[in-house]
């Protein structure tokens, strides 16, 4: 690296350590760094039209491929830009590298121009960032910082790089690996703790695996179910683990919590042993009273974060360990001791539940209005099975979340933990670019789609073609449900109907766009939208007032479920 | 509620201090005392810390900072034999020989001295235990203490350091 420019350091380290994609806009601090990108073969730069699309789509791109993704963005409002995104990334673990600009190291803090203070704006959640002075210690940098976001448990690690670091001239060649005394990048399974949860596995009668995201984060889907079949124990998932286990397993029991299956949740209350693994037990899976939260269970939490232990749910018997290591461990043990034991009545329960929950609203539409599930419905039926879904936030998300078939993981991506309006769009980009070779849906709500539709651009310019499905209800869909259900109808600032038309917005753009106003037309307009090879937005006219139900209401428990008259008893 | 001490090996770099900073910011919780200066181990710094809290604020505090990149070392001395040390330094007022006197003799009796002389003031001065500041502190109570700092705890363990790992 001796004699050469930062921002050639910088390129020459991301494509040694594998970076093939960028997602990013140009700005002054960063120009040294578009200047090398200019004829650099080897990088897909994929120019977005505003910056949280660049870290939603690098998102996206990470989740989608399991590999890191990376967003760049110039100092100021290039970086605030990307907050939201970052912040996205970091609460649901997806490693991401955010680098940004900043003003020339003799102008840090002088209120320069473009300056803002990124370091400590991003220093809450990202798991950890640097602030690069010196251009000879830009390679380790780089390489640390890689190290850090994809291992352990991922996360968002950003570099900030002024100006004259990217212009200046290496003088050594630093090539030494790259260790932090303060990080251990490899979490070890203590065999005793994986023999004490299999012992227990072993004597429940009522076994439940409540699966987040780390199982998808560690690839230990087949683990999971080979684990779950072995053992005859159902599997609930939180919103990330959708996709762990194939929602049609007979053993698979839905999301649970707060807009969780009414399977899920009765399992939770049911069961007599709890194994949560990869998960956080946040407030939208427990609901609000944790006594309520499998209170007859022996519960064991596994997670590769020391920290999530006893955080938010005391426990019986915690370990620490990565998802796959301890799931391949208790697959040994538990088969070593397994006789023909899987409890009958339990297993029958099971089937029920998932029978009951899993054919729901799977019959031939007879309303007059699009109901959402139906749409999703008919996506369960166009849609191969490695077809990869976003989604936006709100009664779209939820409706996908209970109703779409997801069958492999990395193949339903979503905001989980921030909740943020705007993820989808911008992540299916990001996703098409990971896996070019299948169709990428992002299932989104008329003010979700809003607030990125500007990232149109993107798509279609760098033809990058994805189906957005718009569930157009004129408005904020679950707010206004809330304000329905708990606030009287007084429907405050949640009505956004009328602009755009999102047909012509979409024609705007060179995408297509194609109205459903009637429950008949929304198969073909499906059909139609996922044969074409353009980007494609399909606006559904759904019923202005439809609410996704159950739910757990605000201050309840988990088996405390409201708007259960529509489902079948189980 | 209780007083916890913690103490820290941590990068001597730009941005640690406002990481641990940070951590106990956005749970609502308050150091109380905080020492941080370079070691014996180069490159690095021992902080000491001090905060009010509960035993599962605790765990998590000390699973939080452990998380932390630049954080190489965390030790919990709340409950070990260690070697605890505060200074503290308090300006009187002592217009009055009289008085000036008295608040020298107290000081000695105490364990504290003066340091500092001025035409209408004392500097006095004592090292010791957090506990034996505290009463030290409460003795001149009656007179004017115009101004009073604390150096924060510092404190060494009895206990072997290398062989934990993080």
């Amino acid at each position: 690296m001796k004699g050469k420019r930062g921002a050639e350091i910088l390129v020459e380290t991301l494509k040694k350590e594998g970076v093939t994609t960028i997602f990013g806009y140009p700005g002054g601090s960063v120009i040294e760094l578009y200047d090398v990108l200019y004829d650099e073969p080897s990088i897909n730069h994929v120019l977005v039209r505003h910056e949280q699309g660049a870290a939603h789509a690098a998102d996206g791109y990470a989740r989608a491929s399991g590999k890191i993704g990376v967003c760049l963005a110039t100092s100021g409002p290039g970086a605030m830009n990307l907050v939201t995104g970052l912040v996205t990334a970091a609460i649901d673990s997806s490693p991401v590298i955010a680098l940004t600009g900043q003003v020339s190291t003799d102008m840090l803090g002088k209120d320069a121009f473009q300056e803002a203070d990124t370091f400590n704006i991003t220093m809450p959640f990202v798991k950890h960032n640097f602030l690069v002075k010196d251009v000879n210690q830009l390679d380790s940098t780089i390489k640390g910082a890689i190290q850090i976001a994809s291992t352990r448990r991922k996360g968002v690690v950003l570099v900030d790089l002024p100006s004259n670091v990217l212009k200046e001239r290496a003088v050594s060649s630093s090539t030494q690996v790259v260790r932090f005394e303060g990080y251990n990048p490899n979490v070890k399974a203590n065999k005793f703790q994986i023999k004490r949860i299999a012992k227990a596995l072993l004597e429940a009668e009522r076994p439940l695996i409540l699966v987040g995201g780390g199982v998808i984060a560690s690839d230990a889907s087949k683990e999971l179910v080979a684990l779950a079949e072995l053992l005859g124990a159902g599997v609930v998932y939180t919103l990330m683990g959708k996709g762990s286990i194939p929602d049609t397993h007979p053993l698979c029991l839905g999301m649970t919590g707060m807009h969780g299956k009414i399977s899920a949740n009765k399992a939770i209350t049911e069961c007599d042993l709890l194994l949560a693994i990869g998960t956080r037990f946040s407030d939208r899976v427990t609901g609000w009273k944790l006594d309520r939260f499998a209170p007859n269970a022996y519960k064991i939490h596994v997670d590769i974060d020391s920290v999530e232990i006893n955080k938010n749910l005391e426990v019986d018997l915690p370990m620490v360990g990565d998802a796959r290591d301890v799931l391949k461990g208790l697959l040994i043990e538990v088969k070593k001791a397994i006789k023909d034991r899987k409890p009958k009545q339990w297993k029958n329960r099971i089937k029920e539940m998932h029978q009951v929950c899993n054919g729901c609203h799977e019959g031939e539409s007879e309303e007059k209005i699009i109901l959402p599930e139906k749409i999703i419905a008919e996506l369960n039926r166009l849609l191969p099975r490695d077809a990869i879904v976003t989604t936006e936030v709100g009664q779209c998300q939820m409706f996908a979340a209970h109703f779409l078939k997801t069958y492999n993981p990395r193949t339903f991506l979503s905001s989980g933990g921030l909740g943020t309006m705007g993820f989808g769009f911008p992540a299916a980009i990001g996703a098409k670019v990971a896996k070019p070779d299948k169709p990428v849906v992002d299932i989104a709500g008329d003010g979700s789609f809003t607030m990125v539709s500007q990232e149109l651009g993107t798509s279609v310019s760098n033809d990058i073609p994805v189906i957005v499905c718009i569930f157009n209800n004129g408005y904020l869909g679950m707010v206004r449900q809330w304000q329905e259900l708990f606030y009287g109808k007084r429907y405050s600032h949640t009505r956004i109907g009328g602009p755009p038309n999102f047909v012509k917005l979409a024609e705007a753009y060179g995408a297509r766009g194609i109205e459903v106003e009637k429950p008949n037309q929304v198969r073909d307009a499906l059909k139609n939208g996922l044969e074409s090879k353009q980007t494609t937005i399909i606006d559904f006219h759904i019923g202005g007032e439809t609410n996704i139900l159950p739910m757990i209401p605000p201050g309840g428990g988990i088996d405390e479920m409201i708007g259960v008259e529509r489902c079948r008893t189980i | 509620m209780q007083d916890y001490i913690i103490s820290m090996l941590v990068e001597n770099q730009p941005g640690v201090l406002a990481r641990i900073a940070g951590m106990f910011t956005r749970r609502d919780m308050n150091i109380t005392s905080l020492t941080v200066s370079p070691c014996e181990k180069e490159g690095k710094s021992r902080m000491t810390l001090t905060f009010r809290g509960d035993e599962r604020g605790l765990e998590s505090t000390l699973k939080q900072l452990n998380r932390l990149i630049e954080v190489v070392k965390v030790r919990n001395l709340s409950f070990e034999r260690a070697v605890y040390r505060d200074l503290c330094l308090v300006k009187v007022a002592t217009a009055d020989a009289s008085v000036r006197q008295e608040v020298i003799g107290l000081a000695e009796a105490a364990g504290g001295k003066a340091v500092g002389v001025g035409v209408d003031h004392l500097i006095l001065e004592r090292v010791g235990s957090p506990t034996k500041i505290d009463n030290f502190i409460s003795i001149f109570d009656k007179f004017e203490a115009e101004e009073l700092v604390r150096s924060g705890v510092i404190a060494l363990s009895f206990e072997d350091e290398s062989d934990e790992r993080k």
